[in-house]
Order: structure tokens, then sequence, then C-alpha cells
């Protein structure tokens, strides 16, 4: 009788058609710090639209740049300086006027943030007059662009880093109303906000783990939720799948260096005498079937990864290899001296067996039904790979020695400097596998100081692979990437998301004021 | 009482009730040995994932049902118990050799008694559970992590009974007449003391296995000790709450229904085992 009352209270509590509940933020899941951009709401270890406040830039549909509050920009001709102009017309929704100066106090307060927000290179901001930053580098850095993308601006007169997040204000189009901790977070429209005004006058944001998702779609209690590679076989009434590409590549990341008893600079093990044979990662590269892997783990919600940001404007495709070619794996292996010589199905080299341990995240099933599929097509090549699922500080701690199985899904091409660039074992997931290569330490620099995109992503590209050498499969094979993986939600039907831009599948609020209740 | 006999007239029917626990026993055992013997053959092969035969629902082929990365559920529950019932085996033949140990130290004299009651009661003021997790992340986690916190942790009501009993077979008269007649300490121990202990000590070791395995699969059900892609049972019913609101039930069920058999044998052998030991009753 009670469960009966109780599935007709479900049912009854229908929504105004211009409110939206949405389980979408699973992936950085509740912001533990409050909504403040500079302890990494929106922006830092993954970005998306902040709701709360706003930012100097946006993505178009493409996934290019274009301006947001800011109306324009440039770069000085030594590449140190970005002057950026902002609009004249913005509130923050206490009734103050958003200047130039809220932006400076926004970055220089950034700089010195111990968030997962990078802005190591930006010696300082200031405002020039009312709508009008100056941004000094400390280096140059052509994708500097991609570090304004994301970070909401916040008001100076209103922040405060210990009660900015739980009272955040911005002049974004929503304001936060309510956050019951531990369960969802609601927003009402910003009535004065100056862009485009969203549809939805109220979005409830639930923080349900993905399993949970699952049962509120199917109880009719969200109008979309994020949901998990294992569930997208289920079929739920009046509700659609969609799955949108994020760009988000998942890969085995192998130790470069030998092991000659070096520790990182927290005394971690450096270095693994098997996966620095770059016989061992070229012979995995190209006798791996990723097709496979994306049919069977992904059920197709994905696709083949062979760089990393193989469909990012700077991949490059010369990097790339074929694979599936077992035979040609064998090949290699054999022509460097792994062979198995004992007969017990693992290749041996001066007494080395082939054979090395592979971490993954034991709280991500993808992770490690991508881990276990790996290890069983390396088996048929005659190489070891022995799984071991654990918490992140272990992983951390044995990326050096040991090979991982990471995700990366950043738009800014900075972050290939910070994982293929040489740089000392300091403990962070950027290089685990502290690859050190001048060539391509050249590339990565030559980047950062070119004048135009055009340039940089020339010098991007040939990072990965210039004919000779790179970080990519066709070079030195670093990497062992698999796949990338969409972003699956559940959709209720009379739910219109219009156009989410190129690649920002885990963006999925980008494009909020294209969102629309149809009947 | 005579038609009650005559009823009983099946299988085993014939059989007294001695020969009855002894079958009982024999039986009980084959099948917790079949297990293992089982899971060891399996477990040299680490069980193949087939992607193309995702939860499928239990049918004659796979007889438990497959999983999310579509491997055989009956092969994987297996290897799950038979893990659990090597965990149980070493932890609780360690914790039986230090329930004597601490039981024969506790009759030595009155301060390593004390010492001993108060290391018993300090190991019984923490939760099991809670010791178990601080033991096993102590020593880096793995199956060697849970064995060792498994096993130090459940000597404690063992090492009760020892010293109970020693402490009476002290007192009884033929012990004293021994140390009269100038018998030695050792002769004592040998010749009287211990071999009234080996009942108690067996017993308490098979009892202790249910305990034993219980806990296991609770430590791996929450995640610490073994990775999630091991079998060990209580990753298997840990990943199995993940699927139960896709109806995948037979992830939970069998895995579930076969731990608790296990569980139930292992009583069964205890009591059996009891039942035939205890002079009062061997004789019924």
């Amino acid at each position: 009788m009670i469960v009966f009352a109780a599935a007709l209270s479900f049912s009854s509590t229908s929504r105004a058609a211009d409110e939206l509940v949405v389980s979408v933020n699973s992936h950085t899941g509740e912001p533990e710090t409050g909504f403040d951009p500079l302890l990494g709401w929106g922006c830092g270890h993954v970005n998306f639209e902040p709701l709360i406040q706003s930012t100097l830039f946006k993505s178009a549909d493409n996934g290019s740049i274009i301006n947001d509050l800011a109306t324009n920009y440039s770069v000085s001709s030594d590449r140190l300086t970005w002057t950026v102009n902002i609009r004249d017309d913005v509130k923050f929704t206490d009734g103050e006027k958003l200047t130039a100066k809220d932006v400076a106090f926004t970055f220089n307060t950034a700089v010195g943030s111990n968030s997962e927000l990078d802005m190591s290179n930006l010696e300082n901001a200031t405002a020039v007059n009312d709508t009008t930053v100056k941004f000094k580098l400390k280096k140059p850095q052509s994708s500097f662009i991609w570090r304004l993308r994301y970070v909401g601006i916040v008001p100076e007169h209103a922040y405060n880093k210990e009660t900015y997040g739980q009272n955040p204000m911005g002049s974004g189009p929503y304001k936060l109303v309510q956050w019951d901790k531990g369960q969802q977070a609601i927003f009402e429209l910003n009535e004065n906000y100056y862009g485009e005004k969203p549809y939805f006058k109220k979005i409830t944001m639930l923080f349900l783990d993905k399993d949970a998702a699952v049962v509120a779609a199917k109880a009719g209690k969200v109008d979309i939720s994020e949901i998990d590679i294992t569930h997208v076989n289920q079929t739920i009434d009046r509700y659609n799948l969609i799955s949108l590409s994020a760009s988000r590549a998942q890969g085995v990341s192998f130790p470069i260096q030998y092991d000659t008893g070096k520790k990182s600079l927290s005394g971690d093990p450096i270095g693994n005498n098997v996966t620095a044979d770059i016989a061992i990662r070229k012979a995995l590269n190209t006798g791996i079937n990723r097709k496979a892997i994306v049919e069977e783990v992904l059920d197709g919600k994905g696709d083949v990864e062979y760089t990393g940001v193989d469909q990012r404007d700077f991949g490059n495709s010369e990097a790339k290899i074929n694979d599936s070619n077992v035979e040609g794996a064998k090949k290699i292996l054999e022509e460097a001296g792994w062979k198995d010589s004992d007969s017990d199905g693992i290749r041996e080299k001066n007494g080395t067996k082939a054979e090395f341990n592979l971490y993954y995240s034991s709280a991500d099933q993808t992770r490690q039904a991508l881990s276990t599929a790996v290890s069983e097509q390396a088996k048929e090549l005659g190489i070891k790979i022995n799984l071991v699922g654990a918490d992140w500080d272990t992983i951390y701690a044995n990326q050096y020695s040991s090979a991982v199985l990471y995700a990366y899904s950043s738009v800014d091409p900075f972050n290939l400097y910070l994982q293929y660039h040489s740089k000392e074992a300091d403990d962070t997931y950027k290089n685990p596998g502290l690859y050190n290569n001048s060539v391509v330490d050249g590339y990565l620099e030559a980047a950062l100081r070119s004048v135009d995109q055009n340039q940089a992503t020339k010098y991007w590209k040939l990072a990965a692979y210039d004919g000779n050498t790179g970080y990519g499969p066709a070079g030195d094979a670093t990497w062992l990437w698999l796949v990338t993986t969409d972003y699956l939600y559940m959709v209720d039907e009379t739910l219109d998301i219009g156009t989410p831009s190129k690649n920002s599948g885990a963006d999925i609020l980008g494009n909020i004021h294209e969102w629309k209740r149809t009947d | 009482m005579n038609t009650t006999v005559t009823l009983k007239k099946g299988l085993f029917g014939r059989l007294n009730l001695r020969q009855k626990t002894i079958l009982i026993i024999c039986l009980t055992s084959l099948l917790l040995f079949v297990i293992v013997i089982s899971s060891l053959v399996l477990g040299g092969e680490s069980l193949p994932t087939n992607f193309g035969f995702k939860n499928l629902a239990p049918s004659l082929e796979h007889p438990f049902g497959t999983d999310w990365m579509g491997r055989d559920m009956f092969i994987r529950t297996l290897e799950g118990l038979g893990l659990s019932i090597i965990i149980g085996a070493i932890a609780s033949t360690f914790s039986t050799i230090l329930a004597m140990i601490l039981g024969l130290l506790s009759s030595a004299g009155k301060k390593t008694d004390s010492f001993v009651s108060w290391l018993v009661d300090l190991f019984l003021s923490i939760p099991h559970l809670l010791l178990i997790i601080l033991i096993s992340i102590g020593l880096g986690g793995g199956a060697f992590g849970v064995i060792v916190g498994v096993a130090l942790t459940h000597w404690t009501s063992l090492t009760r009974v020892v010293r109970a009993e020693i402490k009476q077979l002290k007192t009884q008269e033929y012990v004293h007449v021994s140390g009269n007649l100038g018998k030695s300490r050792w002769w004592i121990a040998t010749k009287h003391i211990f071999p009234h202990l080996i009942p108690q000590i067996l017993l308490g070791t098979i009892l202790m296995f249910p305990h034993a395995i219980l806990h296991e699969a609770s430590v791996t059900f929450l995640g610490f000790g073994l990775s999630p892609h091991e079998p060990a049972i209580g990753i298997i019913l840990s990943e199995s709450m993940k699927y139960l609101s896709a109806g995948y039930w037979w992830l939970a069920f069998f895995p579930g229904l076969a731990l608790l058999i296990v569980v139930l044998l292992f009583d069964m052998i205890g009591d059996n085992l009891g039942r035939l030991m205890d002079p009062k009753s061997a004789h019924e």
C-alpha cells in the first residue's frame, strides 16, 4: 500500500515546463569546494559551463573560440602581453558593474590558488581601464586563449576564498539559490543576464552516482541523466539515449626510462626495463585491435584513438599507424630479440620477461574493461600484462615504473606540452612516462612561441611525428592510445538540447541557451 | 516408535546415526574439496572475457549467467569460493596455532595469563572488520593483506576456549596425582592435557572457517584488498549491486547462494564432527 502511494506520488510530482532537472555533473561529482571557479568549478581538472559566472570566451558550434564577455583580443609582438577588451554593459547579480578590475582580480587570484587551474605562466593581469585587461606572461604561450576560455569571472567586491564557494555570485545566465550538500543544487535564471537568455527558468542539478542516475531516469525524475557505458543497453520509456563525442582519449602510459634505481622527488621508483624498450611499445601499438575494443567494450559508443588527440585540430594523422596487425607486431618483437625460448607463452630478452604491471582506477569499470581487453590481446603477442586495480594515490606512486590506464580530454594544446615535454619526476599525472626527447621538446617550445594558431598547430603536429620521430605511435610510441569514449545521456523525449558544440560531450550544459521543452 | 523407524528406510535408513554423521562429513568435505581443486585448476588460466556474451541470463551453457565482461559467472563464482576457502584455511590454521601458543602460555604462570587475557580483550574490543581493513591496508593490500588481516583477528575466541580448558584440566585429580607421583610438567602437558585439547582445537579450527570466509567476503565487498578484476566473492557481490536496477538478478543470487551454502557446509561438518568427538553424544 505504501509502495503504491509512493509510486503514485512519483508520477504526480510533475515539473513545470520551464523547470529542468539534470544529473549531468557526475564526471566531476559534486564540487567539494563549492561553486568557486578559482577552486575548480568549471575549469581546472575538467572544463565545463559554470552557469553562475560568465567567461571571457565561449565555444562556437564547431568548437572554435568566440567572444562572450570579451569583445576582442590582441597579442603583442613579443607575445608576452595579451590585451582583452570586454563588454561595458555587464552587471553582477547584486547590481554592481563587472569591470576589467574584476577580470584582473580573478586571474591574479587564480595564479595563487592551489587548484588544478594551471596559471603558472601568468605573471599578472592588470586593468588598464574599465573595459581593457592586460595579461603579462612569463613565457610566450600561443595557447593562452584556452586558459582564458573557461575561468568564470568573480566579483572583486564580494569574493572571499573561504565563503565564495558556498555563496557564489557572478554574471552568468543563472544564480545559485540553494545547495543541499550531498544532494542537489538549485539554480534560477538571472533576469539581468546580458547574453541570450535560456528558456529554462530553473535548473535542479542532482548529484547522483551513475547507477542512481539510471534509476532516477526510470522513475521519470530527471530530464537528462549522464549514464555509464554498462547501462548502455537499457531502454527507458520516454527517454532517448544520446552519445556525444568529447575527444576523451583513453590509453596506456608507458614508463620510457630504464630502471636504474632512480627515485622520484617523493621517493617512488622510476623506470621499467620492459616498456622502456621501444619494440615492446611499437609491438603493442601495432598488434592491438582497437576497433574490436570499441565494439566490444564500448558497444560502439566511441572511436579508435592513436595519438590521444586524433580528433583535435592539432592532432597529426601522419603519427598514426595501422593496428590489429598481430604478425607485424610479432615480427617487431622477434627482430628486437624478444623471443619465447622457454615456450611458456611469454617472450624473453636477455633473461628479462616481457611482463609488466598495468594500473587502473578500481572505481572505474570502463577502465577495468579496457585494461582487461588490452592484457588479453597482449597475451597473444607474448607480452604478459598483470592488472592492478588501485586508488589514485597508489597509481601515482607507481606511474613511473608501471603502465597506467589514463584518460585525457583537454581542448587546450598546452596539455601536449605538459604531457610530452621532458620534466622532473614530480608525481603529477602529467607526462607519467617521463618521456624525454629533445627534438619533441623543441617542437613543443616552438609551438608555444608561435605568433598565431596556424603556426602553433603546425608545431603541435610535428611533435607527434615529423617523419622521423615524435610522441605518436609512428615515432617513439610513448603511449598505447586505445579509444575515445563518448559521453552518454538519457534524455527525456520532451527535452530539446539544441546543437551541442563539437567534441564537448563533457560540457553538456555549454549550450544551455539552446535548450527547450517541446510537447 | 517402530513406525518411524520403518518409515525412515530410505537411502540412509539402514545406517545408524554414527554412520550417517560420518557420511555427511565425508560428503560435505568432498564437495568443499572439489570446489577448491576445481578453482585451482581453473585459476591457472585467468578467466577469459567474451564481450559478445555480456549479461546473459542463466542457461544450460552458462548455469549462473554471464557478467558485464561476458565472463561465465559459474566459473567466476567457483574461483571466488576457492579463493575464499583457501584464505579461510590459511587464516584459521594460523589462528589456531596462535591460539594454541597463547593458550599454553597462559597456563605457564599468573603474569603470562593476565597478559594473554589482556591481549584477548584488546583484540576483542576493536570490531573485527575494522581491524581487518586496517591490517590489510597496512600490509599494502592484496590477497596477502587480507589473509594476514583475517588470521590476526580470529584467534581470540579459540584462545579463550583453550585457556579455560587448560585451567579446568589442571584442577583434575589425575593431574594432581601425576604431579605427586613426580611426573615432569612436560609429561603432564603432553600426556594429560594435550590429548584433551585436540577435539577443541579441531572443532575450533573448522568452526572458524565460516567466520573467516564471511569476513574475507565483506572486506572484498567493501573494496579493500583485492583488485576488482580478481574473482573474490565479495567483489562479485559488490559488482552485482550495480546491476540490480537493470534486473540482472543472477549476478547476485547465485554467488550469494553459493557463499551461503559453503558457509553452511562448514557449519555442518563442525557440528557433526563435534557430535562424534564429544564422548556424551558419540554413542547415541
